[in-house]
């Protein structure tokens, strides 16, 4: 259960450089202040699968970076099961698997050590991250490419190593930034399978959120949407329940009524 | 989670990952074993040619045969005289003659009869090293036969060549053989340390930057671990790398002694196990200061290639401060001491000189280099959460 209430983040952006590097120039440049989340609210649900939908900068992986705790936000609670993350980041982080923007493996470990590694910094034993790393890859089809070396794999098989590393320590909240980015239609029709399964009691009945951009994967796949744009929640509700609010029968249609205006274009 | 189980966590998988970049690796070690043994032996070659071009008592000279008396000096001091090559200069220019050159006028026997002073010139070129220690030579040798001359005159004119000698000048060298050696092995602490700077700076770079360019920094800090548990861990595996290498290079100067040429380098070249040991009390800090000291210059940059251009500076200041010991021609303020990477060299030249390492000059430059890594790794840790998502 994740519960998102009001957050808002702005950056400080100099013209053509990051933060990091202005602090060196020779002259001040007057800080542009970059609001990438205004006012995002949501609320995932055991048991379901709530999509994150909304267009390219809208401020899905900011708001994806606060609830893991790397981003500490100006204003708004994230709570994980009743953890707020400000307060205990790494208890929250502790019930969370997430599968960020960034899934960098490390190219010289096999994908089982890659795996197993995660484990142990969540606390596992060896012989039970190892275990784990088992059922996993019998879950995402890993097989052989488990005791090879992350070097070579391409992207779809990167991303399903990465997956599980999310996943190694059984999380009760499952966070998915894009994940189908890269796989092929086979992959990701095995992956939305997982997620099906994830989300029944049998599975666990995780509380999954979805972040995407893919109108397809939402209607197939999510019991939840939450419209995000311009940083802000702009409409929730079931696929259904959205194309009714915005009297269209086509949801690509609805989603850009919702997330650019009526007009189709950013106001 | 117990913090210390992540820290031994992270330092296991950096170590196997480090240990399985076998090529850096690979390359990083042979060039600590071997570094000194070759070092040693380009050095002991250098000191043997110059002993064998003192044992081989040979003057070049110009127009020899038009000054017999000279020749007949030099021969009676067992010198052999070997005609210089038509194309002298340039050849002393090139480096490729390597013996100064006695330049003898047409007219030098006459003018020496009837007492005109004659000019004799010897030739060298200061770029070239080993001519100029000839030429020093070779202007002694002239001065004895001046004095040979001067004495033969007045002895004629019923003069004591006391004389001529109103005072006895005797020269006493206080150096002890280690010390005269330190000024050939002196740069040895310096190859040591470069040694360590490069060994680290790999794996420093590998477990920074290199995690951001890859993008695994963000999903590893998404583990509920303790930031300061993460880069500990990582400082231990580059800290241990550095010293191996500085395990490794200073042992490599015990069987690189055997190869030594020359006697007299052989003979002022004490370095046994203990001096071994002594490097090593100095080095192992230094080790981990720098590994430190390079995770924090590189975990700001965003690409491996960024972190190399950053870390030049770390790699320069580090080779150029022990060179202040050199230009300061081996005079000794104590607060060399106080300066990292000098004190170190200072240090190492002590042992060589064979000097024992005085606790309280060992404390300043330890603590120094204590302080240095638990400051850079307070830094990683507070800067690692802002890069790994920018």
């Amino acid at each position: 259960m994740i519960r998102i209430d009001a957050l808002s983040k702005s950056f400080h952006a100099s013209g053509g450089h990051d933060g990091q590097r202005a602090r060196f120039s020779w002259r001040r440049r007057t800080p542009q202040i970059v609001r990438a989340v205004q006012s995002v609210s949501l609320e995932a649900a055991d048991g379901r699968i709530t999509g994150l939908l909304g267009p390219n900068g809208a401020g899905k992986t900011t708001t994806l970076r606060m609830l893991a705790g790397l981003i500490t936000p100006d204003e708004g609670r994230l709570q994980v099961d009743g953890i707020d993350v400000t307060v205990a980041p790494r208890a929250a982080l502790a019930r969370m698997g997430m599968l960020s923007d960034a899934r960098g493996l490390y190219p010289r470990l096999s994908a089982r050590e890659n795996i197993v590694y995660y484990g142990q910094l969540h606390g596992m034993s060896r012989e039970a991250a190892h275990a784990r790393a088992r059922t996993l890859s019998q879950m995402l089809d890993l097989g052989a490419l488990l005791d090879r070396r992350t070097d070579g794999f391409s992207q779809g098989e990167r991303m399903k190593v990465a997956l599980a590393r999310a996943l190694v320590h059984d999380p009760a909240n499952i966070i998915l930034d894009e994940p189908t980015n890269g796989l092929d239609v086979i992959a990701t029709r095995a992956l939305r399978e997982s997620l099906r399964w994830l989300r029944t009691a049998e599975g666990g009945a995780k509380c999954i959120i979805l972040s995407t951009h893919i109108m397809q994967e939402v209607e197939r796949l999510c019991d939840h949407v939450v419209v995000v744009a311009r940083g802000r929640t702009v409409a929730s509700g079931s696929v259904a329940h959205l194309l009714a609010q915005t009297g269209q029968d086509d949801f690509e249609d609805a989603f850009v009524q919702l997330a650019y205006g009526p007009s189709g274009t950013l106001p | 989670m117990n913090a210390w189980r992540t820290v031994r966590t992270v330092l296991a998988k950096e170590l196997v990952d480090a240990l399985r970049d076998r090529r850096t690796l690979l390359t990083v070690l042979a060039s600590a074993v071997l570094m000194g043994p070759l070092v040693l032996l380009a050095i002991s070659g250098l000191v043997a040619s110059l002993e064998s071009s003192a044992d081989q008592r040979e003057v070049v000279a110009a127009g020899v045969e038009r000054a017999p008396t000279l020749k007949n000096f030099l021969e009676r001091q067992t010198y052999r005289v070997r005609p210089a090559p038509a194309d002298y200069e340039q050849q002393l220019r090139a480096s490729s003659l390597t013996d100064a050159v006695v330049v003898i006028p047409p007219a030098f026997e006459t003018e020496l009869q009837r007492g005109e002073t004659p000019l004799l010139e010897i030739v060298s070129d200061s770029a070239n090293q080993r001519s100029v220690a000839s030429a020093s030579r070779l202007a002694q040798l002239l001065a004895g036969f001046n004095r040979e001359r001067a004495l033969l005159s007045l002895a004629l004119r019923g003069v004591s060549p006391d004389l001529l000698e109103p005072v006895e000048v005797q020269s006493r060298d206080l150096a002890s053989t280690q010390t005269r050696a330190t000024r050939i092995t002196g740069m040895l602490p310096f190859f040591v340390m470069m040694a360590v700077l490069t060994g680290a700076l790999t794996a420093a770079l590998d477990t920074t930057a290199g995690e951001r360019e890859r993008g695994s920094l963000e999903p590893l800090l998404m583990n509920p671990s303790e930031r300061w548990a993460l880069v500990l861990g990582k400082w231990g595996a580059v800290a241990s790398v550095a010293m191996l290498v500085a395990v490794l290079s200073c042992l490599s100067f015990l069987p690189g002694q055997w190869w030594l040429r020359s006697d007299t380098l052989a003979a002022m070249f004490q370095y046994g196990p203990a001096e071994a040991a002594q490097f090593l009390v100095v080095l192992l800090p230094f080790a981990a200061a720098v590994s430190a000291l390079l995770m924090a210059v590189a975990i700001r940059c965003k690409t491996l290639k960024e972190a190399q251009a950053s870390t030049t500076v770390v790699m320069l200041c580090a080779s150029l401060l022990p060179l202040v010991n050199l230009f300061s021609l081996g005079e000794e303020a104590p607060w060399n001491l106080w300066v990292p990477a000098l004190a170190q060299n200072v240090l190492m030249t002590h042992v060589l000189k064979g000097d024992a390492l005085i606790a309280t000059q060992l404390a300043v430059p330890t603590l120094l280099c204590v302080a240095i890594t638990v400051a850079a790794l307070a830094a990683v840790a507070r800067v690692l959460r802002v890069a790994a998502v920018r």
